[in-house]
């Protein structure tokens, strides 16, 4: 990871409030283009909300995010994002969630084509190509004119992630993929993700799986009650955490 | 006789279908008010659905007629009728509606958003036909409703089978006869109706399993 160049991606000064609660208090993080970033931490430590916060799902209290040429800064004194530029920074940035979200009335096939017609302006014939093409990469090619409801949550997972690879983003943001998931159906998503990761797309991933982390990520982010107490790579974060809490969380999910 | 009689369903299918039409476009505005943003328009959304659902048709079809009348709008009998019962049709369909929105998680609002789909996108193509395909039965059911509802513009002077059964009856005391005819017709409209609406259900159901 190279230090020298400006991040692809970077949030800076994030912070959130939700009434009178502070869930975000002032994240900073970048990210390369190809690399991969974890983020961990126990619950409730705002990791979502962060990642929610990038592609604006969530509109942080204030803050700066800068992607690529694309810059906004939010807070008093800003306006709020244009349509255009949510739109522009939402075709750059894909996201998959906990719980999938396909849409139920539509096909495999419908979910994976709508937003490259709609968005993108792919006409059916492109759309449909793209599409099969995303599902051959995940295994479900022969899924293609089912809908969700005949699918496992495995397989809504990896047609979910078809669904926003199919606008070619620039960064893919992960909120818990695997969370909703057997362990064993999630190793499935993880090696689906894993692929991803070898092919140079450009990763956020809120995880609890640590042996992610560690084999993929490029850097892991330890956030604790809305804050990033403890940045690094993996092996180093993983074998000799500096940070009180980071020691607490991994001796919790590590077993140890 | 009969065919007098049934000349009158022609009012009962238009003020029905009318004033169900025009019942659930309002009824989207109706729904929009009452799941909105703005805690004004909430509230605002929240009595109209309560005030017309608190007064019975009958007295809400003479404060119409008669009582616009009054303060000058003075409407015929039919425009009276539609615009009562596309009223009152707009605030049980909102509220039908907002039953089906509910149903609808907040995931597919933000997977939609965050694939870049416009708001109108959303509305058109993610909500709706989800929306439309929860609520069918009971807006089939409230049409059935409605069609019943509509036999009291005979009272203002609508022309509607009911209010021919009555002539028909004063001018030759064949009420049962006459009323028979006028109830036969409304089974005959309704049970097609309630039939269709399962069957769609039943559709929806097979072909995509909801989880």
């Amino acid at each position: 990871m190279s230090e020298t160049s400006a991040p692809y991606l970077s949030a800076k000064n994030i912070t959130k409030d939700f009434g009178e609660t502070r869930v975000l208090d002032d994240v900073s993080m970048g990210i390369n283009s190809g690399d991969v970033i974890s983020i961990v931490g126990p619950s409730g430590a705002g990791k979502s909300t962060f990642l929610r916060c990038i592609n604006l799902l969530e509109t942080p209290t204030s803050g700066l995010l800068e992607i690529g040429d694309f810059k906004i800064s939010i807070g008093p004194g800003h306006k709020s994002a244009t349509k255009k530029e949510l739109s522009t920074l939402r075709r750059n940035v894909g996201m998959v969630f906990q719980s999938f979200n396909l849409f139920p009335h539509l096909t495999v096939m419908e979910n994976i084509s709508l937003a490259q017609k709609r968005v993108l302006g792919r006409n059916d014939d492109e759309a449909k190509e793209r599409a099969m093409t995303l599902l051959d990469r995940v295994g479900l090619r022969d899924k293609a004119d089912q809908y969700p409801g005949r699918c496992s949550g495995g397989q809504q997972q990896r047609v979910a992630i078809a669904r926003s690879l199919s606008l070619d983003p620039k960064v893919m943001l992960f909120d818990e993929p695997t969370s909703a998931l057997d362990p064993e159906v999630g190793a499935e998503i993880l090696s689906v993700m894993k692929e991803l990761a070898n092919e140079g797309m450009t990763m956020m991933v809120v995880t609890h799986e640590m042996g992610f982390a560690r084999e993929v990520a490029d850097t892991v982010h330890v956030m604790v009650d809305g804050r990033v107490v403890e940045s690094g790579n993996p092996e180093k974060i993983m074998n000799d955490p500096e940070h009180p809490r980071t020691r607490k969380f991994l001796g919790a999910v590590l077993g140890r | 006789m009969v065919l007098y009689i049934l000349q009158g369903l022609i009012w009962t299918v238009i003020i029905t279908v009318g004033s169900f039409a025009i019942g659930s476009l309002l009824g989207v505005a109706v729904a929009g008010a009452r799941t909105a943003a703005s805690k004004i328009v909430r509230v605002l959304g929240r009595i109209y659905v309560e005030i017309i659902r608190s007064v019975p048709p009958l007295v809400w079809l003479f404060l119409v007629f008669f009582g616009l009348a009054e303060i000058g709008l003075k409407l015929t009998p039919f425009q009276a009728a539609m615009l009562t019962f596309s009223v009152i049709a707009s605030a049980y369909l909102g509220e039908i509606y907002r039953g089906g929105l509910a149903t609808l998680g907040r995931g597919q609002i933000e997977a939609s958003n965050s694939l870049g789909l416009s708001r109108l996108d959303l509305l058109v193509r993610i909500v709706s036909p989800q929306v439309f395909r929860t609520v069918s039965p009971s807006m089939v059911t409230y049409g059935i409703g409605l069609m019943k509802d509509s036999a009291l513009a005979s009272t203002i002077g609508v022309v509607e089978m009911t209010f021919r059964a009555n002539q028909v009856t004063q001018n030759t005391g064949q009420g049962l006869a006459a009323f028979a005819i006028v109830g036969g017709a409304y089974l005959l409209l309704s049970i097609p109706l309630g039939f269709w609406a399962r069957g769609v259900d039943e559709k929806m159901r097979k072909k995509y399993v909801v989880n």
